[in-house]
């Protein structure tokens, strides 16, 4: 386990940047002193308390599973890929957001991109191909994406039209269970 | 030279061990031992290895001299292999190896901020560049709907002037006259404003026998 370098920092942030609005909250010092900082393992990125963080050096890297929150894993090429169990993060501090009906929740959770007809309502001057966070209509996190058309273009598309490519769902917890930590 | 001097050594002029031998005595006289056999293909031997001493003194100097090449002019004079390097693998060359880790909040606080800046700008052109596009679309659009109906004014105008016409065609009187305005009326809404093309009739005639 390691810290990340700055090329490494840069493109960690550059990802959260598409999704998140407010980054400086991520690194804030807490109130009891403590901050949140970002490790390398096995080629993936954790956020985690730097108490948390000091603590886990007494354990063998092959022996570490995990720590605090994994944001994702660094490709070999040097980029950057966002899992889902980044979600809580990424919905708090949410740019722009997507509610989808009840009818199009499944569809979604399965893995499938969202349509026109499935959308509830989505957040104002929202450009294209820009990160977007997924929720329910009961404001429950589904997912995240990248919109296909921007909200003036999506509202003359036809109701099968896709307006958000899918990224990562909740279902990846079940489906992507082997790979998801590990491998 | 070194290898006559090692020959006039003193053992080997008193080869035969005899004082006042015929030997002994030429090697007093004139240093030099004429011998035959042996020892003069070992001179013989001797010289020519003196003869290559200064070559390869020369290979090995001209070995030293070889131009050394820095990375760069190799770089310039080498062309490079058939490799797939991806762009994030390759490494800057002549640069200190090992990483530089950032754990602190102020170095990690002015990364954030470079990027947070950077991605704002590019979010923010993007979302003008949308609003302009939307912008000349509209105008487009609302381009498109004056000149429909434009077109349509025309239409209705046309069709008034011809409504008028029979109006006043009735009033003078005129069975005849009445007829040719209602078969102008047909014409012109069924074939728009070029119906006076389709006024002629064709005809077929045969020849006579």
């Amino acid at each position: 386990m390691r810290p990340l370098t700055e090329t490494e920092q840069k493109t960690v942030f550059e990802k959260l940047a598409n999704y998140c609005t407010d980054l400086k909250s991520l690194i804030a010092p807490l109130d009891d002193g403590d901050r949140y900082v970002f490790r390398l393992n096995h080629s993936r990125v954790y956020y985690v308390r730097l108490s948390v963080a000091n603590l886990a050096t007494s354990v063998s890297r092959d022996a570490l599973l995990s720590l605090g929150t994994c944001l994702g894993k660094m490709t070999k090429t040097g980029k950057f890929r966002l899992h889902i169990t980044a979600l809580p993060i990424l919905s708090e501090h949410a740019r722009h957001k997507i509610w989808v009906k009840d009818n199009g929740a499944q569809p979604f959770l399965y893995g499938s991109n969202v349509v026109k007809a499935h959308v509830g309502r989505w957040s104002e001057d929202c450009p294209e191909h820009s990160g977007v966070v997924v929720y329910s209509m009961a404001d429950i996190p589904l997912g995240f994406g990248v919109t296909a058309r921007s909200t003036t273009e999506a509202r003359r598309l036809d109701p099968t039209g896709i307006v958000c490519f899918r990224q990562s769902d909740c279902g990846e917890y079940l489906r992507d269970e082997d790979t998801l930590f590990a491998g | 030279m070194a290898p006559t001097k090692t020959i006039k050594n003193k053992h080997a002029a008193n080869k035969s061990g005899i004082k006042g031998s015929k030997d002994a005595e030429r090697s007093r006289n004139d240093g030099v031992l004429k011998s035959k056999g042996k020892p003069k293909s070992k001179t013989h031997t001797l010289v020519t290895a003196n003869k290559g001493r200064p070559d390869i003194k020369e290979l090995i100097a001209r070995k030293q001299k070889k131009r050394k090449y820095s990375e760069k002019e190799l770089a310039g004079l080498i062309p490079e292999l058939n490799m797939v390097t991806p762009v994030g693998v390759s490494k800057p060359k002549g640069k200190k190896k090992g990483k530089v880790f950032v754990d602190d909040k102020e170095s990690m606080a002015t990364i954030l901020a470079i990027v947070q800046a950077e991605k704002e700008g590019q979010i923010e052109s993007k979302m003008i560049k949308a609003r302009q596009m939307e912008e000349i679309r509209e105008a487009r659009r609302v381009e498109a709907d004056k000149k429909e109906a434009e077109r349509k004014a025309r239409l209705e105008e046309t069709k008034d002037s011809l409504r008028k016409k029979r109006k006043r065609s009735k009033q003078t009187g005129g069975g005849k006259g009445d007829d040719d305005d209602a078969r102008d009326v047909k014409n012109i809404s069924s074939a728009g404003t070029n119906a006076f093309k389709s006024k002629k009739k064709k005809s077929v005639s045969f020849a006579a026998e």
